[in-house]
């Protein structure tokens, strides 16, 4: 009786906490228009100092919308997960300084173009490369899925150089400053962007290689709509003014010299490790708290989920048995990133539905570390002596009733310093779930480098954040483990 | 006239292509005492376990006090509150104390109240001589007394059988003279019990009947004294002989 309240109870706060989850990214209110961007593609978008987004893009677009009498609401979620989550139909757009390509045009409704671009090619500013005739037998890094990167693949066999790839610019230029590449592939205006934020690189050519136009790419069922007052609201902005006012606002008069005096007003002065912390403090502490609420929602719901797998996967009958094991066989087979991106941009793009990013980020970790978790809950009531089931069930007991008075209360003991284990997992493994754009700890962390390029210092205070999180939630589990006992 | 307690007709069990029952035919009445003795893998423990369906059968049917246990509509929990069994390695649970364990299965199944099944089990402990080991837990007692406390909470369902599984061989030869005692006192209160045992005296003292096994067959039975001291088949005069010279 007793423990079908307690069920009911917990199946409740479940979908509580679910669509508790929800309103935040629930949106749609007529006439607001979700759209992807870059996590980072300055000057078109990143967070300045205040972690506010800002950019060309975003002015530009907001500009567009205010002209037009739209909202739009952005998310940073990374170039390649924002085109996922356009073919998937989970938002209406994608700005991020994207080319406007032929395969683009046929899979979505591309806009007029609004900037013209280009490429550059960059090396480490003490380098003797001059041209691509110089880079025979080099390695040269690209960020996927960008023209940039299809420009370098059709190009490397002429100058017998190799690529490699990565998901952020960022990643892209420390490939190079470190030596790993010997020269990078990059939008033209972002690289002169970077270069003046300090990235340790120059350009080697003048003009930019395959002069090419960015575009806007909505939903094709936003044809008639959204298009048509982008491509509308663009021309005003042109023709009055405001469009030019934006990109000098980003450019100036496109020099290297007039960038880095921009560049100042979008960057921390103080760049000591205190200082750091001290201007970034905020957007870490808001990082943090998302970590957190992942961490404990997807806690409580992997253990419910967990529990019950498990215990199926002891009942004495074959389909529950299986079917715990074929679970457990699956979620724990997948790699989480896999699994992620899986239900956030895969399950919609078939059926259509909707999926916050929070709630595909909850659903992961639930399956993930609930398949961890059914595994131990299994392994641990099969580890009691099976002597105990048959002098419970000797004496009349039925089988749920020894399972709960005998066999559970000695898996339990067998079972907590794996849940210890698991919980400490659940919670690094959120920083998988910054996959999604979520912004938890280690997005926030790369959001944060993406701007101001500090690399060691930030991933340092991200690494004791993760740390102190841990000790405190160990602590926390061995004095739940001295009062169970 | 009396009453039939367990009934095993033509009962065959097979691991796979291994059986180990072969046709048992085997009766029990009330207030009887049988005695299963036999070789080290002669099915015993199999025929024993079966009778309170904790082992399925093959075939062959098993009937306790007249019904078949295998049959879907017997709630076998039901049945075998009524046959208490006790393990060779106790079987006590380590997540109660001593008492808790002989009033947990009374008190969860609402035959008794809290109250009710704690003077019963005090009882039952003082019967066993552990009175003063109420609260103790399992893990501290010595083998014989863990034994003791199982019987106790076996006993603690007021059952109409008793099952014994080699209850003393896992004890310190000091310990089974206690344990025997324990059971000889419940034979004589008229406790209807089947016992496998490689206790030959005490199966000549208590037993009213020995039933000797042999490769999953019953090969000889009979009153102690015919098995004892005549026995006819070749693999019972073996037996003996074997178990004591040991
Ligand atoms: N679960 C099982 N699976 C397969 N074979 C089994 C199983 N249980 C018992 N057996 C086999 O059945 C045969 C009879 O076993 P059983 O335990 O009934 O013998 P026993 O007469 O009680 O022997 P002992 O004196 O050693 O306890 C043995 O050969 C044993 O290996
Ligand atoms: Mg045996």
């Amino acid at each position: 009786m007793k423990r079908k309240w307690l069920l009911t109870t917990l199946l409740a706060g479940l979908l509580s906490i679910l669509t508790w989850g929800m309103p935040r990214e629930q949106v749609q209110a007529a006439e607001t228009y979700t759209i992807g961007t870059d996590v980072t593609f300055a000057p078109f978008e990143f967070a300045d100092k205040n972690n506010q987004y800002v950019g060309i893009d975003i002015d530009l677009l907001n500009a567009i919308a205010k002209e037009e009498g739209f909202s739009v609401q952005w998310k940073t979620v990374g170039f390649n997960a924002a085109v996922q989550a356009l073919e998937a139909g989970q938002i209406d757009g994608v700005m991020a300084g994207m080319s406007i390509t032929p395969e683009r045009q046929q899979k979505f409704a591309m806009s007029d173009p609004y900037y013209k671009s280009g490429i550059a090619m960059a090396v480490a500013k003490n380098s003797s490369i001059q041209s691509m005739k110089d880079l025979k037998g080099k390695r040269v890094a690209v960020k996927t899925g960008t023209a940039s990167a299809d420009f370098a693949n059709a190009n490397k066999n002429k100058y017998g150089f190799t690529t490699v790839t990565f998901d952020d610019s960022n990643n892209v230029y420390q490939d190079v400053t470190t030596g790993n590449s010997q020269a990078c592939f990059e939008d033209f205006p972002v690289m002169q962007y970077g270069i003046a934020t300090g990235v340790g690189l120059k350009v080697t050519n003048k003009t930019p290689y395959e002069a090419n136009n960015y575009g806007i790419a909505v939903l094709k069922s936003h044809q008639a709509d959204l298009l048509v007052k982008i491509n509308a609201g663009l021309k005003k902005l042109k023709q009055n003014g405001q469009y030019d006012k934006i990109v000098a606002k980003y450019l100036g008069d496109g020099s290297q010299a007039s960038q880095a005096k921009k560049t100042k007003a979008t960057q921390e002065t103080d760049r000591s490790f205190l200082g750091l912390l001290k201007s970034n403090k905020d957007t870490l502490l808001a990082g943090l708290l998302e970590t957190m609420e992942l961490t404990v929602v997807g806690i409580l719901c992997a253990t419910v989920i967990g529990v019950l797998i498990g215990l199926l996967g002891v009942v004495p009958n074959a389909i529950a048995q299986g079917a715990a094991t074929t679970f457990i066989y699956i979620f724990r087979g997948l790699p989480m990133i896999v699994l992620a991106l899986f239900i956030y941009t895969g399950i919609p793009s078939l059926t259509g539905a909707h999926i916050p990013a929070f709630i595909a980020g909850i659903i992961t970790l639930t399956l993930n570390e609930g398949a961890y978790t059914a595994a131990f809950v299994k392994g641990g009531i099969k580890a009691v002596d099976r002597g105990q089931m048959e002098a419970a069930r000797s004496l009349g007991l039925p089988w749920g009733k020894a399972m709960r008075r005998v066999i559970l209360p000695q898996g339990i003991k067998i079972m907590i310093p794996s849940f210890i284990n698991q919980f400490i997992i659940t919670l690094k493994d959120t920083s998988i779930l910054s996959v999604l754009g979520l912004l938890e700890l280690t997005q926030t962390g790369k959001i944060i480098i993406a701007r101001n390029m500090e690399g060691f210092k930030i991933w340092t205070m991200v690494a004791l954040i993760y740390l102190v999180l841990i000790t405190l939630l160990t602590w926390l589990s061995n004095y739940i483990q001295k009062k169970v006992h | 006239m009396t009453k039939t307690r367990i009934e095993m007709k033509n009962v065959h069990k097979r691991y796979g292509h291994n059986e180990v029952v072969q046709g048992v035919d085997l009766k029990v009445e009330d207030n009887e005492v049988v005695v299963l003795i036999g070789p080290s893998g002669a099915g015993k423990s199999t025929v024993l376990r079966m009778m309170n369906g904790l082992e399925t059968t093959t075939s062959g049917e098993i009937l306790i006090d007249g019904t078949d246990i295998a049959k879907a509509h017997v709630d076998i929990d039901k049945v075998r509150q009524k046959i208490g069994m006790v393990f060779q390695h106790f079987n006590l649970f380590p997540n109660l104390t001593v008492l808790g364990n002989i009033t947990m299965a009374p008190v969860e199944l609402g035959l008794m109240t809290k109250a009710e099944a704690d003077k019963e089990g005090r009882r039952l402990l003082d019967v066993v001589g552990l009175a003063d080991k109420v609260d103790a837990r399992p893990a501290k007692l010595s083998g014989g007394q863990k034994q003791r406390v199982a019987i106790a909470r076996a006993l603690a369902m007021h059952p109409d059988i008793m099952l014994f599984d080699e209850p003393t061989s896992a004890l310190d030869p000091e310990m089974v003279g206690d344990v025997l005692a324990v059971m000889r006192r419940l034979a004589d209160d008229g406790m209807t019990m089947v016992i496998v045992t490689h206790e030959m005296g005490f199966a000549k003292e208590v037993a009213d009947r020995v039933v000797f096994f042999g490769d999953g067959k019953i090969l000889e039975q009979g009153s102690p004294a015919q098995m004892f001291d005549h026995p006819q088949h070749e693999r019972l005069q073996g037996f003996l002989q074997k178990v004591l010279e040991a």
